[in-house]
C-alpha cells in the first residue's frame, strides 16, 4: 500500500531558453509552459475529483461511529465536529506541502545524468524545481477550488463559522511554511540520489510515515505522551497538523508563536539544507563523473 | 480446446509467470526488502491507529475490539493479495497503451486479459498476506474463538470472492485508461476507490449515509468486499450475504471483462 | 490463394487537434478539435507462400498502420484482409499460432531476466512441444551465433544482440508469416549483416512469407525479390526490384575516360557528376543515353565508356521526394 502522494509526477524538461536578461523573464516562461501543461488533464481529473472525495466521506463516517462508540463528547480536546473539521483541514494543508515526484524526480536526474544540463545552462536547479512546482501548485489550486469550495459547502456545519482575520493570516503564514518546509524538506530527501542512486525505495518509507507523523491521519493529541509532544517539535507536523490547527484556533498566543518560530527554523534548515546537500552532491558528481 | 486441458494450460503458463517473477524479484534483493518493510511500516500505522481508536473507544459501529481487529487483519490480507497478483499489472496498462508497447502482447495466443492483469507477480506484496493472517489469528485468540468449519469456509469462499470483485472493479478503473492516454494514476484512483473497503460497513448510517451505503452494497459493491467475509467469521453468519456476494463476484467480473473487451476494441480502432 | 491478401484497405482516425496557448489549453478542457487522417488509402495486394516482400516507402506514408492491420492489431476503417485464409482482426488464436509481428523499435522480451526465461515462457504460451522447442531454439541460436548469449540479462546484451534475440522468439514457434517492421534499425553494418544472412537461410530452410519495411536498401537487395512502395496511403509500385529502377530511375549514370581532357560542354547532356583529370561521370535521361554516347564518341576520342544504373537508395529517396512535392502541390 502506498499513500496518495505516490503517484509520481515528473516535471518537463526545462526548455533551453536564450540568455534573456532577466532572470525573472526566464522563470516566467518556465512557469507559463508548466501551466499549459497542468491543464490539458481532462477526464483524469474530473473522476480523481470524483474518487478524491470518498475518502472523506468514509473518514467522516467512521470518526462519527468511534465517537458514538466513546461515548464521549470530546476526545483529547476535539469535539467530533473539530475533528472532522481538523480531517478536512489537512487535506488543505497536504494541498500546499506535498510534492509528489520531487524527490524522484531529482535522484532520476542525478541517475541518467540530465543534471548536467543545469550546470551547463545559466539556470539553477532548485530554483528551477521551485518555479515549477509553483505553477504546478497554483493550476492545481485552482482547478481544485470548486471542488473544494463545494466540500467544504457541503461540510460547513462541521465550521463554527469563518475565522477573524487575524487568525486568516496566521493560517495563511502556516501555510506559506507547509509549502517551504514540505519543498525543502523533500528537495534534500532527493539530494541524497547524489550519494545513493536508488532513493525511491527511501521515498516510499519516508511518505508512508510521514503520513501519520504529520498529523494527516489523526491530531498528534490523540497520542499517548511522549510521542505527541515528540511528534510535535518534529518538522513534519508542519506539513499536515499546524496550518489545521491554526484555522480552528486552537494554537493561540504563546503556543503560535512558539510554533510559528518553530516553521520559521525548520524552513531555514530545509533551506541551507538542500542548497548545501545541492553543492556537495553537484562537487562530487563532476570528481566521480556521471 | 476443453475446457480441462485449456485451464491446465493457462495454470502452466501462470506457474512460469510466477517463476520468472520470483527469480527477477531475487535479483533485486534490496528493493525487495525495502518493498517489504514499506508494507510493515503501514501494517504498524494501522493498528497504531486502531489501538488509538480502542483506547477511548469501546466499540466502533458495532464492532468490539478483537472484531475490529480482525476486520484490519481481514482488509490487509485482501489488499495485500490484490496489489501482489494484479495492481502492478494493471498500474502499468496505461503506459502500455501510451507506448504502444501493448501491441506485442495483444499477438499473443493466450487471452488478453489473462496476459495484461496476470503478467507479473509483485512477491514485496507476499509477506502482507501473512501479517494480515497473523492480525487475523491473533484477533481470533483474543476473542477466543472456536473452529468452526462451517463458518471457516464460508470465510475461505467470501474471502476469494472478496478478491475477485476487487480485482473485477481493478479491471473496470484500468480500462478507463484506453481514452484517458494520460492517466498514470490507476495506483491512486486504486487507492482512494478501495477506501470504501477499509472500513465496517456499519458506518454508513444516519440520514444520507445509509442510501449510499446500499449504493455502494448492492449497486457498486465494494463494500461487501471485506465486510462480508470478516462478518461471515466473527459476527453474525449471514447466508442471504453470502449468497449475494456469490451473485455479484459473477456479475461483475462478467461486466468488468465486457468493458475491458470494449475498450481494446476502441484502442484497435483508435490507434493507427 | 495468396498468403496474405489486401484488398482496398482503408485506414483513417480522427488525431485531437492541439490547441496552443492558454486559452487554447482552457478550451480544450471542454471541448476538443478533431482532424481526420488518413493513414491508408485504399491499399490492395497478394503475397503468395514463400514470398519474400519490402514495403518501401518514407516515414508516416501508411507502412507500420498497414503491417498492424494484417497482424490484427488494429481494425481497418473499410476494406478486407485474409492472412493465412484468416480475418487477422478476428484475432484467433489458431491464427496468432502462425505468424509472427518483430518490430525493430520494441523490445518484447523481459528486460531483467535471460532471454532463455522469455523463450521458456514463449514455449507455453505458444504451446510449443518440448522436441520442437529445443531443436528449432539450437537451430536459431546457431543460426544467430549467439549459444552463450541467451543466459544473459537481456538489459546487459548491446542493441544487436537484443535484435537476434528478439528474432528468435519470433521465430520459435516457426511462424508460417512472419512481418518485420524495422528489423535492423539502428544496428551496425555486421549485425545487419548477420541478421539478414539468417532471415534468408531460415527463408530457404522453411519457406516462410515474409513482408518487411526498412529504411536500408541494402536489406531489400539482400532479401526481397519483389517490393511495395506506398506514399500517402496508397500503393504507387508494386513489381520486381529490379523494376523499381527502371520504373522510377529516371537518369543512368555514362561514365567516360578520354585519350586527353574532356571536353568543356559536356553540361549540355546531363548533370556532371565528376570531372578529374581525363575522366569525365554524366548523369543522363534514360531515354537519351544512346543518342548522348553518339554524340561524345564523334567528337572525342573515348578510351573507356561504362553505362550504370543509379544505387536504389537514391532511386528510391527521389520517388519519395517527387512524391511529397507532388502531394504538397495538390
Amino acid at each position: 500500500m502506498t499513500p496518495p502522494e505516490a503517484a509520481i509526477l515528473m516535471p518537463p524538461p526545462p526548455r533551453a531558453i536564450g540568455s534573456l536578461p532577466l532572470a525573472v523573464k526566464k522563470y516566467l516562461a518556465i512557469f507559463r509552459a508548466s501551466l499549459l501543461e497542468r491543464m490539458t488533464y481532462r477526464a483524469d481529473f474530473l473522476l480523481g475529483t470524483i474518487l478524491r472525495f470518498l475518502p472523506m466521506v468514509t473518514t467522516i463516517l467512521l470518526w462519527r461511529a468511534i465517537y458514538a462508540g466513546s461515548g464521549q463528547q470530546s476526545l483529547a480536546g476535539f469535539r467530533y465536529r473539530e475533528m472532522i473539521a481538523y480531517l478536512l483541514l489537512t487535506n488543505i494543508s497536504r494541498m500546499f506541502s506535498s510534492m509528489p515526484g520531487l524527490a524522484g524526480g531529482v535522484a532520476r536526474e542525478v541517475r541518467e545524468g540530465t543534471i548536467k544540463r543545469y550546470m551547463i545552462q545559466p539556470m539553477d536547479m532548485i530554483g528551477y524545481l521551485l518555479v515549477y512546482r509553483i505553477a504546478h501548485k497554483i493550476t492545481y489550486i485552482i482547478m481544485s477550488f470548486i471542488p473544494y469550495a463545494l466540500l467544504f459547502g457541503v461540510c460547513h456545519s462541521f465550521f463554527d463559522g469563518f475565522p477573524d482575520l487575524a487568525t486568516l493570516g496566521e493560517y495563511a503564514l502556516a501555510l506559506a511554511i507547509a509549502f517551504v518546509v514540505g519543498f525543502f524538506f523533500e528537495a534534500s530527501v532527493g539530494m541524497v540520489g547524489f550519494w545513493f542512486l536508488e532513493v525511491t525505495s527511501l521515498l516510499y518509507i519516508v511518505m508512508t510515515l510521514n503520513f501519520f507523523v504529520s498529523g494527516h491521519m489523526l491530531p498528534l493529541d490523540l497520542l499517548p505522551e511522549p510521542w505527541s509532544g515528540l511528534l510535535k517539535l518534529l518538522p513534519f507536523q508542519y506539513m499536515a497538523y499546524f496550518p489545521a490547527v491554526v484555522f480552528l484556533g486552537k494554537a493561540k498566543g504563546a503556543e503560535l508563536a512558539w510554533g510559528l518560530a518553530g516553521g520559521v527554523l525548520w524552513s531555514a534548515f530545509f533551506i541551507v539544507l538542500s542548497r548545501v546537500l545541492y553543492r556537495r552532491g553537484l562537487r562530487r558528481y563532476s570528481a566521480f563523473g556521471g | 480446446m476443453n475446457p480441462l486441458a485449456r485451464s491446465a494450460r493457462y495454470l502452466r503458463i501462470l506457474r512460469a509467470l510466477a517463476a520468472h517473477t520470483l527469480s527477477r524479484e531475487l535479483a533485486f534483493r534490496g528493493n525487495f526488502l525495502v518493498k517489504v518493510s514499506v508494507e510493515v511500516l503501514w501494517l504498524a500505522i494501522m493498528l497504531a491507529f486502531y489501538k488509538v481508536v480502542f483506547a477511548r473507544s469501546s466499540n466502533v459501529a458495532g464492532w468490539n475490539e478483537p472484531q475490529y481487529l480482525f476486520f484490519v487483519g481481514c482488509f490487509f490480507a485482501l489488499n495485500g493479495l490484490i496489489e501482489m497478483l494484479f495492481l502492478d499489472n494493471c498500474n502499468e496498462f496505461s503506459e502500455l497503451v501510451r507506448t504502444g508497447d501493448l501491441d506485442a502482447l495483444l499477438l499473443k495466443p493466450i487471452d488478453e486479459q489473462f496476459l495484461i492483469t496476470c503478467r507479473r507477480i509483485d512477491w514485496g506484496c507476499a509477506p502482507n498476506v501473512f501479517m494480515g493472517s497473523g492480525v487475523m489469528a491473533m484477533a481470533l485468540y483474543q476473542m477466543s474463538w472456536r473452529f468452526d468449519p462451517v463458518k471457516s469456509a464460508a470465510f475461505l469462499a467470501t474471502f476469494a470472492c472478496g478478491v475477485a470483485i476487487a480485482y473485477a472493479f481493478m479491471v473496470l478503473l484500468t480500462s478507463l485508461s484506453v481514452w484517458m492516454v494520460r492517466n498514470q494514476s490507476l495506483m491512486e484512483m486504486w487507492w482512494l476507490f478501495s477506501s470504501l473497503a477499509r472500513y465496517p460497513k456499519e458506518i454508513f448510517s444516519g440520514r444520507w449515509a445509509e442510501p449510499l451505503g446500499m449504493f455502494f452494497t448492492y449497486f457498486i459493491p465494494i463494500l461487501i468486499v471485506v465486510n462480508v467475509p470478516a462478518n461471515v467469521m466473527v459476527r453474525a453468519f449471514d447466508p442471504a450475504m453470502v449468497l449475494m456476494m456469490l451473485v455479484a463476484t459473477a456479475a461483475l467480473l462478467w461486466i468488468s471483462r465486457r468493458f475491458f473487451l470494449f475498450a481494446l476494441e476502441s484502442y484497435r480502432s483508435a490507434s493507427s | 490463394m495468396g498468403m496474405i491478401e489486401a484488398r482496398n484497405l482503408r485506414k483513417t482516425y480522427r488525431a485531437v487537434q492541439k490547441q496552443t496557448g492558454l486559452v487554447g489549453s482552457l478550451r480544450g478542457l471542454f471541448h476538443r478539435e478533431y482532424r481526420e487522417v488518413k493513414a491508408v488509402a485504399g491499399v490492395s495486394f497478394t503475397i503468395e507462400p514463400g514470398e519474400m516482400v519490402a514495403f518501401l516507402g518514407p516515414n508516416g506514408a501508411g507502412k507500420t498502420t498497414t503491417l498492424k492491420m494484417l497482424s490484427g492489431l488494429i481494425h481497418p476503417t473499410s476494406g478486407d484482409a485474409r492472412v493465412l485464409d484468416h480475418v487477422p482482426w478476428k484475432r484467433e488464436d489458431s491464427f496468432r499460432r502462425q505468424f509472427s509481428l518483430v518490430m525493430g523499435q520494441k523490445n518484447q522480451l523481459w528486460w531483467d531476466l535471460p532471454a532463455a526465461d522469455s523463450f521458456q515462457l514463449h514455449r507455453e504460451i505458444y504451446s510449443i512441444p518440448r522436441a520442437e522447442y529445443d531443436e528449432t531454439l539450437s537451430e536459431l541460436t546457431d543460426l544467430l551465433g549467439v549459444e552463450k548469449l541467451t543466459k544473459q540479462a537481456v538489459r546487459e546484451l548491446s542493441l544487436g544482440e537484443r535484435m537476434k534475440m528478439e528474432l528468435i522468439a519470433a521465430l520459435l514457434h516457426r511462424p508460417r508469416v512472419l512481418l518485420l517492421d524495422e528489423p535492423t534499425i539502428g544496428l551496425d553494418v555486421v549485425a545487419q549483416t548477420k541478421i539478414q544472412r539468417c532471415l534468408k537461410d531460415y527463408h530457404a530452410r522453411r519457406g516462410v512469407t515474409v513482408l518487411l519495411t526498412s529504411h536500408y536498401m541494402r536489406d531489400v537487395e539482400a532479401l526481397c525479390e519483389r517490393v511495395l512502395v506506398i506514399n500517402h496511403g496508397a500503393l504507387i509500385y508494386d513489381g520486381p526490384l529490379a523494376g523499381v529502377i527502371e520504373r522510377f530511375g529516371e537518369t543512368k549514370l555514362v561514365k567516360l575516360r578520354f585519350e586527353g581532357p574532356p571536353p568543356d560542354d559536356l553540361e549540355s547532356f546531363g548533370e556532371l557528376v565528376r570531372r578529374e583529370g581525363p575522366f569525365a561521370d554524366i548523369k543522363v535521361e534514360r531515354a537519351r543515353v544512346a543518342m548522348v554516347l553518339a554524340a561524345i564518341l564523334e567528337r572525342s576520342v573515348v578510351a573507356d565508356v561504362s553505362v550504370e544504373e543509379p544505387p536504389l537508395e537514391e532511386v528510391i529517396s527521389r520517388v519519395f521526394e517527387e512524391a511529397e512535392a507532388a502531394h504538397d502541390a495538390a
